[in-house]
């Protein structure tokens, strides 16, 4: 009776922006990004990223209440990067990253239908 | 793709309107959902979903009617001869090709459902089902009906060491702890010995534990890096394709977030 409609966990509304970034003001070079209308199945993978990079000193997420479809995500580095430039890098990481597994998947794939032919 | 809009004509079955529409809305299509778009918003009106669009949607119709049969014997009692269309199955449903899809599906066959038995409805005599459907384009996160996928599990991949070399009559005992084809008993040095031989096989019970003697000696484990993915798909696209999509639907995700990281803060906070 109450449910909210199911779409709504991944349909951005009007006037709604994907991502928005706040500058921490407590410590430098650090930024606090604000993920609409998605879960953990991407701030994970994010923050997971982030963490294998050597400039990021701290990144973590939190979903502030799981009836909003949001996530925030705090990245804070050394001085030599920023973390709109880390968080660009980790993406793009994860991008190059998911090519490589398809690319993998899709070798072996191939040899798995070889071999059945033989 | 599934049914979304069901247009009911006649339905004097005894399974209710809103029933037999979940129904149909959860038979799975064999229809390639990549070759459709999504339908665009704001097309939700009556009049204008009447007009499908060939790109967007799959229409069909069902209509059926229980009659008595005539031809069966006078004391026979299984009702299914002695009527006619007395089940609905997914079968009895029929494609009405629209525009341009009987060109581009007639290599595959046509449309229609993965299953063609599966129970719709349970007709009497007299009773009859008249419905047209329109199949549309959704993601399983919108309604479980358009996920192509039936079962996703992982699981990391069993590690079973032997802290001592187990030899004769343990070693026979250490096999049949184990799932067939785990543990192999070899002649080394003429002793029959336990080797691990094929882990994946194992099932992780714990009949190990039940010997006294074998459970300080074996050492079960996972390994941590090391998973196996077990995808099963409904019907409409095979596993291994829905593996590479689901890569592409994260790597969309990834790509909507930098594309709009960098519209609108270009690098410089």
């Amino acid at each position: 009776m109450n449910a909210p409609a199911t779409f709504e966990s991944f349909y951005l509304f009007d006037g709604e922006k994907k991502i928005t970034i706040e500058k921490d003001t407590k410590v430098q070079n650090a930024a606090i990004f604000t993920v609409n209308k998605e879960d953990h199945t991407l701030a994970n993978m994010l923050r997971a990223q982030l963490l294998k990079d050597p400039n990021v000193i701290f990144a973590g997420y939190k979903i502030p209440h799981p009836l909003e479809h949001k996530f925030i995500l705090r990245v804070q580095t050394t001085p030599e990067s920023n973390p709109s430039e880390a968080l660009s890098n980790a993406i793009t990481d994860l991008i190059s990253e998911m090519s490589l597994l398809e690319e993998r998947f899709k070798d072996a794939l191939k040899e798995k239908q070889e071999s059945a032919f033989d | 793709m599934a049914a979304e809009k069901i247009f009911l004509y006649n339905n004097t079955s005894l399974v209710q309107d809103e029933v037999l529409a979940h129904r149909l809305g959860l038979i799975p299509i064999r229809a390639d959902p990549r070759l459709f778009e999504y339908r665009p918003e704001g097309q939700d009106r009556p009049e204008v979903e009447q007009n499908a669009n060939s790109g967007d949607t799959i229409e069909f119709a069902l209509k059926i009617k229980c009659k008595r049969n005539p031809k069966a014997a006078k004391d026979c009692t299984d009702p299914d001869e002695l009527y006619i269309n007395r089940n609905v199955y997914s079968k009895h449903l029929k494609w009405l090709p629209i525009g341009e899809q009987p060109k581009l599906f007639e290599k595959h066959g046509g449309i229609r459902p993965v299953h063609e038995d599966i129970l719709i409805a349970k007709l009497g005599v007299g009773q009859e089902i008249e419905l047209k459907m329109h199949c549309v384009k959704g993601v399983g996160k919108d309604h479980a009906k358009w996920s192509p996928v039936a079962t996703a599990t992982y699981r990391m991949l069993p590690e079973i060491t032997l802290l001592r070399p187990i030899m004769g009559e343990q070693a026979h005992r250490l096999q049949k702890c184990f799932a067939p084809g785990v543990i192999e008993v070899v002649e080394e040095n003429g002793e029959p010995t336990a080797k691990v031989v094929n882990p994946r096989l194992d099932t992780a019970n714990r009949e190990i534990f039940r010997h006294d003697d074998l459970k300080e000696i074996v050492k079960m484990g996972r390994v941590r890096n090391h998973f196996l993915f077990s995808v099963e798909s409904t019907g409409c696209l095979p596993p291994q394709e829905l593996v590479t999509e689901a890569l592409l639907v994260l790597k969309n995700k990834c790509r909507v977030l930098i594309r709009e990281i960098e519209e609108n803060w270009l690098k410089s906070s």
